[in-house]
């Protein structure tokens, strides 16, 4: 569809006399016309991204590679884990994507070579770009935890990718027998979806409670704190009484090891055996930010906050799970701000301008159950070279609030899912 | 829930205000509100505004 607009469009111009000109006369502001824009990756910021830059600028030619036709949305995804709802209510095309006159490219793309200016696809063909943005999400370490690479995740899933992890934990749980325990082992900082662990450990105990009361939930934790970790504790006491078990990093929750055939978590106090359970991997920038040169040694990549240019690739941005955004968390609502701001950056840098000092909010909404809703809000602004907190803004929902607030922001969750996909998709 | 696109601009940054000084209660908009100046409201509310 992509492809079929820009030849049209092409047909258009040739049809024209501003296309005779431009070969006879070439002039600075057509050779600005035709500035080519690759985005890699189209998720939350890599959609929100491409879209943006042609709302911008409807003269930039932008190509937006991503290998799936169709895009399966994590937030939310707990919910599917937990039963109330179907994965297919997660599910984005890019139909309309196209329509606005993005190239979309089924592709992967496999090589980038940044003094060229290409990049490599899977299908050996190459694109041409004077800027190019990675919004590439991040890539599973399956070499950080022993015991646990690709083959075990099909028995003890992550679902920290949405599709059929989702479906494979949905099942696992389905099948489980009531007075099954359940583990979740969650990762150290940084990783995608700060609150995620808890919000899932929230709805998987709403099933349980629901169907399989008996059960017990364990949390083995990689940390000693986490986001809205007052607000989740108090949901877990006040929904799920006795169900839910959280051990940190000091009480020795750090998973060390599995063993997926036994499906056993091994931490330095003892051995858990699981019915059902899910590890949370450590993750780094998805591979083709490492391609690029953009990665540093902590498998995540450093950007200057104004344009989200790499700090160490020139002329290649990167944006949402796989940056380094300082105080901004790797949300869906971070990669799409982020994807706003790059594109607004990118169009300014093509134009021969400086870009403005950009201002960004993140909003995390997570349910501890249906109609029990929590958040925590930020808002961003460069400061010594990374995102820093605006001072006095942002923050964690109130501790003590009426059930109608609470329900108040599960709405408000819903809300935020349908605006963020109908803006980024729809 | 409602639409902001397209509302008027001078309700908007009353809105905002309120948020901000916290005499229009809400969940989250005064969290957010509290990031931004003057300017900076008014100009969030002239886009929302230009909106359809």
């Amino acid at each position: 569809m992509g492809i079929s607009h820009r030849i049209n469009r092409r047909g258009f111009l040739g049809a024209g006399a501003a296309t005779v000109a431009s070969q006879a006369f070439p002039s600075p502001a057509f050779a600005q016309a035709a500035a080519r824009v690759v985005v890699i990756g189209g998720g939350f910021g890599g959609a929100s991204c491409a879209r943006a830059l042609k709302q911008i600028d409807p003269k930039l030619q932008v190509t937006l590679i991503e290998p799936n036709k169709t895009f399966t949305a994590c937030p939310f995804s707990n919910t599917v884990i937990a039963g109330l709802r179907s994965i297919e209510q997660q599910q984005f095309g890019y139909d309309k994507i196209a329509a606005g006159g993005v190239t979309v490219v089924a592709q992967t793309a496999t090589a980038i070579n940044a003094q060229a200016r290409t990049v490599g696809l899977a299908d050996g063909s190459s694109l041409g770009y004077e800027r190019l943005v990675l919004s590439p999400g991040v890539d599973l370490r399956f070499d950080a935890l022993p015991g646990y690479d690709e083959a075990a995740s099909a028995k003890m899933p992550h679902a920290w990718k949405a599709g059929e992890q989702t479906l494979l934990l949905r099942k696992q749980l389905e099948a489980m027998d009531d007075g099954g325990l359940v583990v979740i082992a969650a990762p150290a900082n940084p990783f995608r979806c700060p609150p995620g662990p808890y919000e899932r450990a929230c709805l998987i105990a709403h099933y349980l409670k629901t169907r399989k009361p008996r059960s017990k939930l364990l949390i083995l934790d990689a940390k000693d704190t986490f986001s809205k970790q007052r607000l989740f504790q108090n949901a877990w006491k006040e929904l799920y009484p006795g169900m839910i078990e959280w051990i940190s990093l000091s009480q020795g929750g750090k998973v060390n090891a599995v063993d997926a055939a036994t499906n056993t978590l091994i931490t330095d106090f003892g051995n858990h055996t699981a019915q059902v359970a899910n590890v949370i991997p450590p993750q780094r920038a998805g591979r083709i930010a490492t391609i690029a040169g953009a990665t540093d040694n902590t498998g995540w990549c450093a950007i200057d906050p104004v344009t989200f240019e790499s700090k160490s690739a020139p002329n290649i941005h990167v944006i949402g799970d796989a940056c380094l955004a300082g105080a901004m968390p790797k949300s869906a609502f971070s990669a799409n701000s982020q994807g706003k701001v790059c594109a607004s950056a990118v169009a300014t840098l093509i134009a021969g301008r400086a870009p403005t000092v950009p201002k960004l909010i993140n909003t995390c909404y997570s349910l501890a159950a249906p109609t029990y809703g929590i958040s925590v809000a930020g808002v961003y602004q460069p400061k010594n070279g990374v995102f820093a907190d605006v001072e006095g803004a942002g923050g964690v929902s109130p501790a003590d609030v009426p059930a109608d607030f609470r329900a108040r922001e599960a709405d408000y969750a819903q809300s935020w899912f349908a605006t963020i996909t109908a803006e980024v998709f729809g | 829930m409602s639409r902001l696109y397209g509302r008027d601009a001078g309700d908007i940054t009353t809105a905002m205000t309120g948020f901000r000084d916290g005499s229009l209660p809400a969940t989250v908009m005064t969290r957010i509100a509290k990031g931004f100046s003057d300017d900076e409201l008014r100009a969030i509310a002239a886009w929302l505004a230009a909106q359809k």
